[in-house]
């Protein structure tokens, strides 16, 4: 354990010092990100300072969850953004390389290379997260650990899904596509699942399962979420990690290491 | 210490229809024999040269037995493990180098992948500070690992992967092609940094190269492959001794001949003044060299060895036309 903080640590470092190699990068995707976030706060704003309520939520509401989505958004892509770079790897054989190495490959293709802009942007993300959290109120201790723990849940359903995509890619070599779908889809996540109309409310909240991973954390927060849901999001969660990890092993199983 | 038995690789690789919908919906494959049945033991110490044409199967043999693909059938066992359940203990011991391949922190120095690699192999302080110096002065690269791996030659970028590959001391290490690309004077320091390496840590090497001096200069037991079928697996100098046929007499002359003897015809040859090049059968050779000897005026004279590459070349021409 104490090995596989140390090697999380030093391919953090070295990600981080990679990254700083092209400082203008650096500055233009920090500026990007920020202005993709800043015009869809701005969006959600204005909208419902005309309104006043989305789906039964008042401002302050819809901010937290639209704020709690780019956490969980934002923490995804820091911890799993070697994902994104992992077709290269499958494509030149250069994977082969990890496989021999002893750690588990996991410590370098998943949570190898964190992503120093989502790193920067964290800070921000959560100051505004808790002032408006607290903004809103309608929450006590129970459900602001319930809230933590629901978070916590997204992650490791966040994983598990880039592990899927993993696996995806050793069999077909085709990490792009479905890491644009994920992130598509879970953008659908940024806004309440209630605005969403039956059937497509219950297929984005229970099958997807964009609303676990965005919407039931911020329910779980203002007290408004059933235990039963709380247990299928759980169980949900693991059930999927199983599977992932089932297939990863699968697909280890057919890699080719193509390259020579 | 290597033990592979009856191991069989198969690739799938999809075949075209001619249908773009059929090819989505219902692709076929085509089943693949790179390794069909193949059998063989390694010993501690030894340096085998595993020799093939391209896609005979002896980077996968390689891979499969450092864990990186899993085998469709057979048994392999290396220091006891079995290789695809990756072992932390197994991943330890071996190590494998890919010429063709970078496992080097790209956009960093070459010294921050050393460092990587301490930790990844748990390597003291000290055995590292000592094992590290040794190496950079065995490979002479002090003046480069402090620039970022991107920047450096390819002569330079194998230097610093086998020391990043060799500061574990691994007990078996994987060579793929570690010369490919490299200039003669790289290339010369590369076998003569493995030939010490291997006499100092007696580690097992396997090693692939289509430079078949690079395979003599090391190895002195050689597996060959095609097809993913061993058709030889001995002592190079059994190799030499049993397929060998011809030899090469080498004279050079004192003064250009007019003529060359009639008899001289017979055999192939070359002549470009001073050197006159015969090439001969073996058994012919205590007939034919008396002969020579007294018709051309000669300053010096050698009998060489058929060149390997050539006994190779015949050995895989006589299998495929044999089969």
């Amino acid at each position: 354990m104490k090995k596989n903080f140390k090697l999380f640590w030093l391919f953090s470092t070295y990600s981080i010092k990679s990254a700083f190699q092209q400082r203008l990068g650096v500055v233009l995707f920090t500026l990007g990100k920020l202005l993709r976030f800043v015009v869809f706060f701005i969006f959600v704003y204005q909208l419902l300072s005309k309104t006043r309520f989305l789906a039964g939520y008042n401002i302050n509401q819809t901010i937290v969850f639209y704020l709690t989505y780019t956490m969980i958004d934002n923490l995804g892509q820091l911890l799993f953004r070697e994902v994104y770079r992992f077709r290269p790897l499958i494509v030149s054989g250069d994977f082969s390389g990890i496989l021999i190495k002893p750690y588990h490959p996991f410590m370098r293709i998943l949570i190898g290379g964190i992503d120093v802009l989502d790193v920067i942007l964290t800070l921000p993300y959560t100051i505004l997260l808790v002032y408006f959290i607290q903004k809103a109120g309608g929450f006590t201790f129970l459900t602001a650990i319930i809230y933590i723990g629901l978070i916590i849940n997204s992650l490791v359903l966040t994983m598990a899904f880039h592990i899927l995509v993993l696996s995806l890619g050793i069999l077909t070599t085709e990490v792009d596509h479905a890491t644009l779908i994920y992130r598509d889809l879970s953008r659908m996540g940024s806004v309440p699942m209630d605005i969403y109309k039956e059937p497509l409310r219950t297929l984005l909240t229970f099958v997807i399962p964009i609303g676990i991973m965005m919407s039931i954390p911020v329910k779980g927060l203002f007290g408004i979420l059933t235990w039963n849901v709380f247990l299928y999001s759980v169980a949900f969660c693991i059930i999927f990690l199983i599977g992932s990890l089932t297939i990863w092993k699968k697909a280890l199983m057919r890699y080719q290491s193509w390259g020579g | 210490m290597i033990t592979v038995k009856d191991l069989v690789k198969t690739y799938e690789t999809p075949i075209k229809s001619g249908s773009i919908l059929r090819d989505i919906i219902d692709r076929q494959y085509k089943k693949n024999i790179a390794l069909n049945h193949i059998s063989f033991e390694i010993d501690e110490n030894e340096f085998v040269g595993f020799i093939g044409p391209n896609g005979a199967g002896k980077t996968t043999t390689m891979k499969i037995l450092s864990g990186i693909l899993y085998p469709t059938e057979g048994s392999t066992k290396v220091l006891g493990y079995t290789p695809f359940e990756k072992n932390n203990k197994f991943l330890k011991q071996i190590a494998f180098v890919m010429g063709q391949k970078n496992q080097m922190l790209w956009e960093l120095p070459a010294i921050d992948t050393f460092y990587l690699n301490k930790e990844i192999y748990e390597i003291g302080d000290a055995s590292f500070k000592q094992r590290l110096q040794e190496m950079v002065e065995l490979l002479a690269c002090e003046s480069f690992i402090d620039q970022p791996v991107k920047t450096l030659s390819l002569g330079q970028r194998m230097r610093v992967e086998l020391i990043a590959s060799l500061l574990h001391k691994p007990k078996i290490l994987f060579l793929d092609e570690p010369t490919i690309g490299l200039d003669i004077f790289a290339q010369a320091a590369i076998i003569k940094f493995l030939k010490e390496y291997q006499s100092r840590y007696k580690t097992t090497v396997m090693l692939t190269s289509h430079y078949m001096q690079d395979v003599q200069r090391l190895a002195k037991r050689i597996i060959m492959i095609d097809h993913g079928t061993i058709i030889f697996d001995g002592m190079l100098k059994d190799l030499i001794r049993d397929y060998s046929e011809e030899k090469i007499i080498n004279i050079i002359m004192d003064e250009p001949l007019e003529k060359l003897p009639a008899f001289i015809s017979h055999y192939r040859h070359a002549y470009t003044f001073p050197q006159l090049k015969i090439t001969i059968q073996k058994s012919q050779l205590h007939k034919i060299l008396p002969q020579i000897l007294e018709s051309v005026a000669y300053n010096d004279v050698t009998i060489e060895d058929e060149h390997i590459e050539d006994i190779i070349k015949k050995i895989f021409k006589k299998k495929n036309t044999s089969s």
